[in-house]
């Protein structure tokens, strides 16, 4: 399973580094908004990595909310769906191995 | 000899099911082991009619000693307040609560809406439901914040949709051989012996919460269902992980979150789309943190805690 995790991983990275754009706003900052997203990542193909990282928001890097108090930035390794050690994303509309700097717009901790 | 009398009032019935699958002690150990009589029970009784309405009336003149008054559902008073909805035995059983209370040396109230007015007292109210002594976390309710039953107590409150069997009829037993004086109440109303710990104590789970592992569907062994599917364990006040339903389980235990029932606030949110099953959050952070734990601490130990999970908290450990 690493392995597999490992190649498309890179993939994702890949995607990523060259620029596709993806919406990391606005953040699923309410319930709604976050099934919302989450609804249209369902109707997608669980193959369809691109858009999968297009519709969550992905980012190379954590996110810093603007106007936060918290000193809190968002990133996959605080997130509740974050698998620590197999660097995987578990929330079940995306199931994609992931880096701990990442970040999507459905972060939640 | 301790005299027994069960109403129901705005209820599903619910807490009788719960009662009448007691073990320890069961519904028939009270009758033959703890000398209680129970007068009339809805499930039980077989008095109706006139007969039903002399055995109340025997209760409210002390004619018949009233040692247990134990009262399920919430109290109805609509419309306008008369309690019409709801009549029993001649006339709306409020009427019959408020008689009864006054001359039972303990009240007993039994599940969610007894309490606090549950399921049935959930905005806009339309029967205009009251648990007996609080609506809500409202401290008053129908027989208001100051009534005392005759030994001296408020009202006992044993919450929960249903309350465990166990609770209730342990209650019973210790007001029933005396012992009603011994049972500690919190500001609740709620006997300390049960309310004190949290749901969350006794957990199986409680591990992938330590560490952060999310559960995210139902029935899932591995994670904790705080996190993401609603959970309510580490706010709640029940021993539920501790005297585990059936002698087997628990809903947290089966993979089913936590819903808060023995909390004045349950159902939580007005039952309001979305809120049901799923961990509420404003900006990305739970609304509803564990009992005791600020936001700021409650970010520091999430890293703390993921960085320092080992890789076993993120199996599936139960192998069947």
């Amino acid at each position: 399973m690493a392995t597999g995790d490992d190649s498309l991983r890179t993939m994702l990275r890949v995607m990523l580094q060259s620029g596709l754009k993806t919406k990391s706003e606005p953040r699923a900052y309410t319930s709604e908004e976050g099934l919302r997203i989450a609804a249209r990542l369902r109707s997608l193909s669980a193959t369809a990595f691109a858009e999968k990282l297009t519709v969550a928001g992905f980012t190379l890097s954590p996110y810093a909310p603007p106007h936060s108090e918290d000193d809190l930035s968002q990133s996959c390794e605080t997130c509740m769906y974050y698998v620590t050690h197999r660097r995987f994303c578990e929330l079940p509309e995306l199931n994609v191995p992931v880096e701990k700097e990442w970040s999507c717009r459905l972060w939640r901790i | 000899m301790a005299n027994l009398l069960w109403l129901q009032g705005g209820a599903c019935s619910g807490n009788t099911m719960s009662f009448l699958n007691a073990e320890e002690p069961s519904a028939c150990d009270l009758v033959t082991d703890f000398g209680i009589n129970v007068l009339w029970h809805p499930s039980l009784g077989v008095e109706l009619g006139d007969n039903l309405q002399r055995l109340l009336n025997d209760c409210v003149s002390g004619k018949t000693p009233l040692d247990i008054f134990v009262f399920e559902g919430s109290v109805v008073n609509a419309p306008n307040g008369t309690g019409e909805w709801n009549r029993f035995a001649g006339k709306p059983m409020k009427q019959w609560v408020k008689a009864l209370s006054g001359v039972a040396t303990f009240v007993v109230a039994i599940g969610d809406c007894a309490t606090w007015g549950g399921i049935p007292a959930t905005a806009p109210n339309p029967s205009e439901s009251q648990g007996l002594q609080f609506l809500k976390r409202n401290h008053g309710g129908f027989l208001g914040k100051e009534f005392r039953s005759k030994a001296g107590l408020p009202v006992i409150n044993i919450p929960g949709c249903p309350a465990h069997p166990d609770w209730i009829t342990q209650i019973v037993v210790a007001v029933a051989t005396g012992r009603g004086g011994e049972i500690g109440l919190d500001e609740l109303q709620r006997p300390k012996t049960f309310f004190q710990s949290f749901t969350q104590t006794g957990c199986t789970r409680n591990m992938h919460f330590a560490y952060k592992v999310s559960a995210t569907e139902f029935g899932q062994r591995k994670g904790c269902l705080y996190y993401d599917l609603g959970c309510r364990g580490p706010m709640t006040h029940s021993p539920c992980n501790r005297i585990l339903w059936n002698r087997q389980s628990s809903k947290t235990r089966s993979g089913m979150p936590c819903l808060g029932c023995t909390e004045p606030e349950f159902p939580f949110f007005d039952l309001a789309p979305g809120t049901v099953f799923k961990t509420q959050t404003v900006m990305g952070i739970p609304k509803d943190l564990p009992t005791g734990v600020d936001k700021k601490g409650y970010i520091a130990l999430t890293g703390a805690a993921k960085n320092a999970a080992p890789a076993w908290a993120e199996q599936d450990m139960f192998i069947v």
